[in-house]
């Protein structure tokens, strides 16, 4: 008697619980899940609102892959994600190693370096276009010291293939999230263990190597996923400072989308799961390596 | 010597080459700024002169405020209409976000359950899925039912991104709290009204204003989901200042917006600074 009240208290809390997740999953499910189904079937041809039917139709993909501007697209799109997510994280990781250390005006370098997490894309943009352009900053820069003598001597670097100008704004925006991330990660370890590995007669190379660097590998692993996968489906960046024709890919599938011709949109939905297969792909297989590494080295 | 080294290596203080390495990340973060402001005050700054060949002080009589300014405060610039937009829609963002995650975060700090590592991983997702990608197709479903370019579909998107961080924030809420304090009221003969509102809500309070302000950051610094969905209709700070900048050039007006965009964060820099410790932002996003 007693067992079934229990168990039916139990079944109570339990409903009770999923009741109080329910209104997340269900945003979630339906945004999420709804884009991804409608997504993936009109991109295979499933259209009836502009009159195209033609479900399972593989040609847009076919007619997207086959092209090889859609693979140099796909090359500069992945080109500008790794250099600027690497950069990020060599002066994040340097910065946090920075930032525990107790310095004078410490309180007030807190508030600097997270100023760029702060605000929108669009300014490191504007900062990107002042500073870097041919009439910008460090041309006027250089032609006071005398390199340069006429703006157009100055080296291209906004829009360009190069794409330093859209690797500089993603280092300007995420080598402070990188920081943050790891300073976080690094004040929860404490220094005990670095402690006693310099008591043991460990050098600072092999301090870091060997004590620091596991220890915030997971809080690394993370900032550079999100900061990844962000630059993968950045538009603003590569839309004014890239160099035009081929593009990367999230501002080609809205190159697709805004053509008169509508029936590119399928196109388009082609390219855009396109992009999240490229990033599924990559993202699993990062954390499939990174799940490896820590049963071989025996955490968790 | 074995001592020698190990007091070198844990070195409470800066090395010389760190104090230099802060110097220059300092300048590489604010020092464009200086150029910025510089060009919202300029009257006439051709190229090669490192300042401005004519001020607008200079020029006081043909317009009481400096130029920029002037154009940016008119109504023709629509930054407040833009300013407006983007506060309203980070507050009912940040408010149903709130309401739609606390239960949640209540569940995920507390309870064990089958799934719950998978379900968490779930949450996540919004943050490694590319935005492109959301929000292209959603605008076309958008675009169907009519949302596209209305406040509720802008809303709507902007939960995307903001739910993963706010659960987070609010599950270290949570976790923090503990149940001692609650049952330690209880032990003293606390009925649940009282417990709930003189020993959770207030232990609560500053983690909750936290998340929200931090959500509230998130969403105004939205820019592609917005373009997406606002279709040019509803213009917020970060849409404003793309089309002021999409050419690829930037004038002076275009500064005195740029600027205008950048204070909101540091206004929320300010405070949350105040509310949210590292430890929390360290929640909120590692794992």
């Amino acid at each position: 008697m007693s067992k079934t009240k229990e168990l039916a208290r139990h079944k109570r809390e339990r409903t009770w619980m999923w009741i109080q997740l329910m209104p997340v999953m269900l945003v979630l499910t339906v945004l999420f899940g709804g884009a991804l189904v409608l997504g993936v079937a009109q991109s295979l041809g499933f259209a009836p609102w502009f009159g195209v039917n033609t479900f399972p139709d593989f040609s847009y993909f076919a007619a997207l892959w086959g092209d090889s501007f859609f693979w140099k697209s796909l090359g500069l799109t992945l080109y500008y994600a790794v250099a600027a997510t690497l950069i990020s994280l060599v002066l994040g990781i340097l910065l946090a190693l920075a930032l525990v250390r107790t310095f004078p005006s410490k309180a007030f370098y807190k508030y600097l370096y997270k100023l760029p997490l702060m605000i929108p894309y669009t300014v490191g943009i504007a900062l990107a276009v002042i500073m870097l352009g041919n009439g910008g900053m460090l041309s006027r820069l250089m032609a006071f010291t005398g390199f340069i003598d006429d703006p157009n001597q100055f080296p291209q670097i906004l829009k360009t293939h190069m794409g330093w100008g859209i690797i500089a704004v993603y280092v300007w925006k995420q080598t402070p999230f990188v920081a943050l991330t790891i300073y976080a990660v690094l004040l929860g370890v404490g220094r005990e263990t670095e402690e006693a590995a310099a008591i043991l007669g460990a050098n600072k190379r092999q301090i870091f190597f060997q004590v620091t660097l596991p220890q915030i590998l997971p809080g690394i692993i993370s900032s550079t996923l999100i900061i990844f996968a962000f630059n993968i489906g950045a538009f603003e960046a590569p839309f004014i400072l890239g160099g035009g024709f081929p593009d990367t890919l999230p501002v080609v599938a809205w190159r697709y989308f805004n053509d008169a011709d509508y029936t590119l949109q399928l196109q388009g939905m082609a390219t855009v799961v396109s992009i999240a297969l490229v990033a599924g792909v990559i993202l699993y297989s990062y954390l499939a390596f990174y799940r490896r590494y820590e049963r071989r080295i025996g955490r968790s | 010597m074995a001592r020698e080294s190990a007091s070198v290596a844990l070195n409470e203080r800066l090395s010389p080459y760190q104090k230099l390495y802060l110097l220059l990340i300092a300048g590489f973060i604010l020092g464009p700024f200086i150029p910025l402001i510089i060009q919202s005050f300029a009257f006439k700054w051709a190229w090669p002169d490192l300042l401005p060949g004519t001020w607008w002080l200079e020029q006081r009589e043909k317009s009481v405020l400096p130029l920029a300014w002037d154009y940016v405060i008119s109504p023709y610039s629509q930054v407040w209409e833009a300013t407006l937009n983007t506060v309203f829609i980070g507050c009912v963002v940040t408010l149903i976000a709130l309401v739609i995650c606390l239960p949640a975060a209540r569940v995920l700090a507390r309870e064990n359950f089958r799934g719950k590592p998978a379900f968490e991983f779930f949450l996540s997702m919004p943050l490694i899925v590319p935005e492109a990608a959301i929000g292209i197709a959603l605008l076309m479903i958008f675009i169907n039912i009519g949302l596209a370019g209305t406040y509720i579909g802008i809303i709507i998107v902007h939960l995307i991104p903001t739910i993963p961080y706010m659960i987070r924030m609010l599950t270290a809420v949570y976790q923090g709290l503990g149940r001692d304090f609650e049952e330690q009221a209880m032990i003293l003969g606390a009925s649940r009204w009282q417990i709930l509102r003189m020993v959770t809500l207030p232990m609560l309070l500053p983690g909750v204003v936290a998340g929200a302000l931090f959500t509230f950051l998130v969403s105004t610094n939205i820019f592609l989901l917005t373009f997406f969905m606002g279709q040019g209709k509803i213009v917020t700070l970060p849409t404003l200042l793309f089309s002021k900048i999409s050419g690829g050039t930037l004038d002076a007006s275009a500064a005195g917006i740029t600027l205008v965009v950048t204070m909101p964060g540091i206004i929320l820099l300010l405070i949350t600074e105040r509310f949210i410790k590292e430890e929390a932002f360290g929640k909120g996003f590692g794992n």
